[in-house]
């Protein structure tokens, strides 16, 4: 089954002609995911920025990531839930949109890193001069900023 | 209306607007600044209310949890003022003439203010309630910005 084929079997679906009959369920929807990717972003980059030593240095930032780790995911699952809802409205576009495809790939190394610092470098976040929790935060910062410009570029290109 | 009709010619003809529509990338470059400002703002009043419902630094006083976060919201605010009027600018004729706009800058001013009179209140259900009143102000502003996208603008405001 083609990426295409999916595409048409989605665009027939119950979903799709709910998003694409209404006048407000398709910017509903949008809202909802904004709402739930500043909530992700917001509280990534809060750590990020921990990370880096550019905000709260005082603070233990174990204590930081896990008391904001809940938050990213809550925030996490309802844009995954609306972002996947919005596709419904035009799967072929989206399919065919270079910043859609070009987001999933920078989410998928955003995970990638995610799983590096889990298992690799969180233990060294309060090794005074570790520079593996710096580099972490950065390349999360970057692959988070890049999601949100794609993310908004998808807009004007499909 | 005829002042803000004014306005917008002035600021179409203005070099503001020549500039921000100088190049395609600009103004998609200018919303990703406005949402991450967006995003500091939603986390902060996150923060802000989780606190005080005691599910997250419980060991803080709400006070000065409320005090780091308003300090944030407001230079976010005001990165999004400036981005916004950018924005703005990009398309005169657009925003302005949607009651929508109007409506997001009135809820703006609420949820500021709501967000601004937590900081002395002592936990109670009237702090409680004030968290709620956040939080729905704040979803609601989102709303409405996402909003001006659909809206339809005031017939024969702008040409």
């Amino acid at each position: 089954m083609s990426l295409d084929n999916i595409a048409d079997t989605l665009s027939t679906t119950w979903l799709a002609n709910e998003l694409t009959d209404s006048t407000w369920l398709f910017g509903a929807v949008e809202s909802i995911h904004v709402v739930a990717l500043t909530l992700v972003f917001g509280s990534i980059a809060l750590v990020d920025l921990r990370l880096l030593g550019l905000v709260d240095k005082h603070r233990d930032a174990n204590v930081l990531i896990r008391r904001l780790l809940p938050l990213t995911w809550t925030g996490f699952v309802l844009a995954a839930i609306t972002g996947t809802t919005l596709i419904f409205a035009n799967p072929k576009g989206y399919f065919e949109n270079f910043f859609f495809l070009g987001k999933l790939v920078v989410l998928a190394l955003a995970g990638l890193n995610m799983l590096v610092f889990h298992f690799l470098v969180h233990r060294h976040v309060d090794t005074p001069g570790a520079i593996a929790p710096r580099v972490s935060g950065a390349i999360s910062l970057v692959l988070w900023l890049t999601v949100v410009t794609f993310g908004r570029w998808i807009g004007f290109t499909i | 209306m005829s002042i803000l009709h004014d306005f917008a010619v002035w600021l179409a003809h203005s070099p503001i607007t020549a500039a921000v529509t100088a190049r395609a990338w600009f103004v998609p470059e200018i919303q990703v600044v406005h949402i991450v400002a967006i995003a500091a703002v939603v986390i902060s009043v996150t923060l802000i209310n989780l606190r005080t419902f005691g599910l997250i630094d419980a060991d803080e006083p709400q006070r000065a949890v409320v005090r780091r976060w308003l300090r944030v919201i407001l230079v976010a605010v005001g990165v999004l003022a400036a981005t916004g009027f950018l924005l703005i600018a990009s398309e005169p004729g657009r925003a302005l003439f949607r009651t929508v706009f109007w409506v997001k800058m009135g809820l703006i001013v609420l949820a500021l203010t709501v967000t601004a009179a937590q900081g002395p209140t002592t936990p109670s259900f009237a702090a409680r309630a004030l968290a709620i009143v956040s939080l729905l102000l704040w979803v609601g502003v989102i709303f409405a910005g996402r909003w001006i996208a659909y809206a339809e603008g005031w017939p024969g405001a702008f040409s």
